[in-house]
């Protein structure tokens, strides 16, 4: 069974249809991009999985089970990391939170919370407080938090948007690594073809102002570029080339 | 005006000061203004130490007890009115109907003065130290009740999605989330209701003739005596000004996670 | 149909409250001379209304309002002086950061007898309390506003060659106009509260007088009639200022969130 299954999800927003009736699975283990154009519903796609919005019309599925609410299992990277953290609480109390939530026995959190600040390279800075971190440091923080809630499937809005693009190749990298290590399923969603192309196996592309003839759903690409990949060969990699040239035609870009 | 020389510029601060003092000693020496209404700083002084330490007369350390009683009645309104506008604050703010049921009600209260309770407050418990008390608690109340209810519902709406993500209980968001973020306009409430209290206890003493510096003041202008009155006076700023300083400094070690 | 039930929502818990008392006045305290039911209250109001001694309502209401906007109009003028010269001038503001931080924390409360004892009872004893205690609020918000100009339109007047006064009147006073209107919004509030606490504690006129007098007469309902009526007051002053605020915004190109203006 896919671990996510959206079918004929659709959405309306102030009277208009954002995103016409889409379906697609993600499997257990894949990393799935979703992207398009600003305006095309993949934010909002990906709240309605992670139950904070109910779609217009269709539903999710997590293992066959509809999605109404959220859940600890779907843990949700936002894109204003810093709004997403808890400012009087430390960096260890932050991921503290989700063990908290989860009732994990007291015993056992310390631990849990230094190996997840390890895997996100944030263990030396666990005393700090969140203003005191750059941008790439709060959303290593706001990953650190998702994993230690031990998610099904991780959720990224946007993650690395507001983030000058040096760190951005870092965080990629650092993401794609844990999620390698971790073995973690996730749904991506962003506006950048080549950081999609880069991070995903596969990915769904969508079009804004979705018609009868052309709904939102444009088309979905296997990436095969084999991992672990490395931002200089990619993107001299003449797939990546004509994957990007494909994802571009899709989008309605030429 | 010309600048002064770098060394004496660590007295800046002070000349303003010093030139009011000996402004004060002139008029009150030269009687600009009738001696009964400016007494001379040093009879102020006079008038303090007597009232802390005792002098001939029989109502010894005055002062001293008034003050305390004063400060009592202060502090305890206050923590009442803390922990009652919280208790409230998050009971009201922390449920969507009640907010907006209550919530205007709220905002018709908001401006009503909180002296203006007291002659019910009379009328219910009569002259007596714990009428003060309330009115003094009560009063204080709103400033706190009113910055909870607000604080609440402007929670980062990113941490209430945090909040839902993780499952957490109801309680647990107030406790971990809603009041943490909601504490800087508590505070703020919270040093406004010291200020309040203050005003209250000493309208309080007042009208119902009970013990402490509202009333040893309103004692000494009734009889023209102008040194226990100003002396009464310096005390009260000097409350208000201690008051305040704690809880400024309280407020900078709490929030101190705020801004690096 | 449901538009006029959001109007009508504000006034559900009050109508609670006021059965809730009524009820507890007329079958619990019954033989309460302390307390009146709402309706008690009411009536006493209109009686207040239509009395043309000077117990009556227009007048009293007026000696308060009046007194209160004297002392407010006296503390503010003052308050935007030496805020404007504090704000303006770094030294001075050094100079005297002493002196307003020693002062400032005195209660206004505190001068009531002083000023007893100056000028007796009437208009000028609770003018001058009410000036002292709207001057400080003031002073220290126009400073701040001072402080607040954009550092930007600064530069622009350096740009243009603008002598001070020019810079003042052009820059520095129309930029600060949102912020001096939340100052002055403050302090109307304050100078009510102060006005009325005065003619509770000392004053033998006013509002807060004639309450403190309908008490001690045992008259529960009167004493009621104007507690609430200085609540009703107090809450369309407030509310005025308030509406005044958001025009003058509107007109000064002012975001409301920019201005700090909180309703």
């Amino acid at each position: 069974m896919a671990l996510l299954t959206f079918d004929h999800v659709g959405i309306h927003l102030g009277g208009k249809e954002i995103l016409s009736p889409t379906s697609f699975e993600v499997q257990q283990g894949e990393f799935v991009c979703v992207i398009g154009p600003s305006g095309c519903g993949k934010t909002t796609l990906l709240r309605a999985a992670a139950g904070f919005v109910k779609p217009s019309g269709g539903q999710v599925l997590r293992q066959g089970q509809v999605v109404t609410q959220p859940n600890r299992e779907v843990a949700f990277v936002f894109q204003d990391y810093t709004r997403a953290l808890l400012p009087w609480r430390t960096v260890e109390g932050n991921v503290m939170l989700a063990l908290e939530a989860a009732n994990m026995p007291i015993g056992q959190r310390a631990q849990r919370v230094q190996e997840v600040l390890s895997v996100v390279h944030l263990a030396e800075h666990a005393q700090k407080f969140p203003l005191q971190l750059s941008g790439g440091m709060q959303q290593r923080l706001q990953i650190a938090r998702c994993l230690a809630q031990s998610p099904q499937i991780l959720m990224m809005d946007e993650p690395f948007g507001a983030l000058d693009a040096m760190t951005r190749e870092g965080l990629q990298d650092e993401l794609a690594r844990l999620v390698r290590e971790q073995g973690l399923t996730v749904l991506f969603v962003t506006h950048d073809l080549e950081e999609a192309i880069y991070l995903g196996d596969r990915i769904i592309a969508l079009r804004s102002n979705p018609t009868a003839q052309q709904p939102s759903l444009a088309g979905t690409i296997d990436v095969s570029i084999e991992k672990p990949r490395n931002h200089l060969k990619v993107k001299e990699h003449p797939e990546f080339l004509r994957l990007r040239r494909e994802l571009y035609f899709y989008l309605g870009h030429v | 005006m010309k600048s002064f020389p770098p060394y004496l510029s660590i007295f800046e601060p002070l000349f303003m000061l010093f030139a009011l003092l000996l402004m004060w000693w002139l008029a009150s020496h030269g009687e600009w203004v009738n001696r009964v209404f400016l007494p001379t700083p040093e009879a102020t002084w006079q008038a303090l130490v007597i009232g802390f330490q005792g002098g001939q007369r029989n109502d010894a350390a005055e002062l001293g007890l008034a003050t305390q009683l004063t400060c009592v009645r202060m502090i305890l309104g206050w923590g009442l009115a803390s922990l009652i506008g919280i208790a409230l604050g998050v009971m009201i703010g922390m449920s969507e109907i009640a907010r907006a049921w209550i919530a205007p009600t709220l905002e018709f209260l908001r401006p009503l003065p909180a002296s203006a309770v007291l002659p019910l407050a009379i009328s219910i418990f009569g002259l007596s130290a714990g009428m003060v008390l309330f009115v003094v608690a009560f009063g204080a109340m709103w400033p706190v009740l009113l910055a909870t209810v607000q604080g609440l519902a402007n929670v980062e709406p990113r941490l209430r999605e945090v909040a839902a993500n993780l499952q957490m209980t109801r309680w647990s968001y107030v406790k971990k989330i809603g009041l943490p973020s909601t504490l800087p306009d508590i505070i703020s409430g919270m040093r406004l209701s010291m200020t309040i209290s203050l005003i209250l206890a000493v309208v309080g003493e007042m009208i119902a003739s009970q013990a402490g510096l509202g009333q040893a003041i309103l004692l000494a202008a009734r009889s023209f005596r102008a040194s226990e009155l100003f002396a009464g006076i310096v005390l009260l700023g000097l409350i208000g000004f201690v008051s305040n300083a704690l809880l400024a400094s309280a407020e900078l070690r709490l929030l101190r996670w705020q801004k690096n | 149909m449901f538009d006029m039930l959001k109007y009508l929502r504000p006034w559900v818990f009050p109508l609670v409250l006021f059965v809730a008392f009524d009820t507890y006045v007329r079958y619990v305290a019954i033989y309460s001379d302390a307390l009146a039911t709402p309706a008690q209250a009411v009536l006493a109001w209109w009686d207040l209304l239509w009395l043309t001694s000077d117990e009556g309502l227009m007048r009293v209401t007026l000696f308060t309002l009046l007194t209160a906007a004297m002392g407010l109009s006296i503390g503010v003028s003052l308050g935007l002086l030496c805020g404007l010269v504090l704000g303006l001038s770094p030294r001075i503001a050094r100079m005297s950061f002493l002196s307003i931080e020693v002062l400032r924390p005195i209660p206004s409360v505190a001068l009531i007898p002083l000023s007893m004892m100056i000028f007796g009872f009437g208009m000028r004893m609770e003018m001058s309390v009410v000036a002292f205690a709207t001057f400080w609020p003031v002073l220290i918000l126009t400073q701040a506003a001072v402080h607040q100009v954009e550092p930007r339109l600064l530069e622009v007047s350096k740009a243009l060659g603008l002598n001070a006064w020019q810079r003042m009147k052009w820059i520095i006073l129309p930029a600060m106009v949102s912020r001096l209107f939340v100052a002055l919004r403050l302090a109307v509030s304050v100078a009510l509260v102060v006005a009325v606490t005065v003619e509770i504690a000392a004053n033998p006129e006013g509002m807060g007088y004639a309450m403190m007098i309908a008490q001690q007469s045992l008259d529960p309902a009167r004493m009621i009639a104007w507690l609430l009526w200085i609540g009703v007051v107090g809450f369309a002053i407030n509310a005025g200022a308030l509406r005044l605020q958001k025009k003058i915004n509107q007109r000064m190109g002012v975001n409301e969130i920019q201005a700090g203006s909180t309703a």
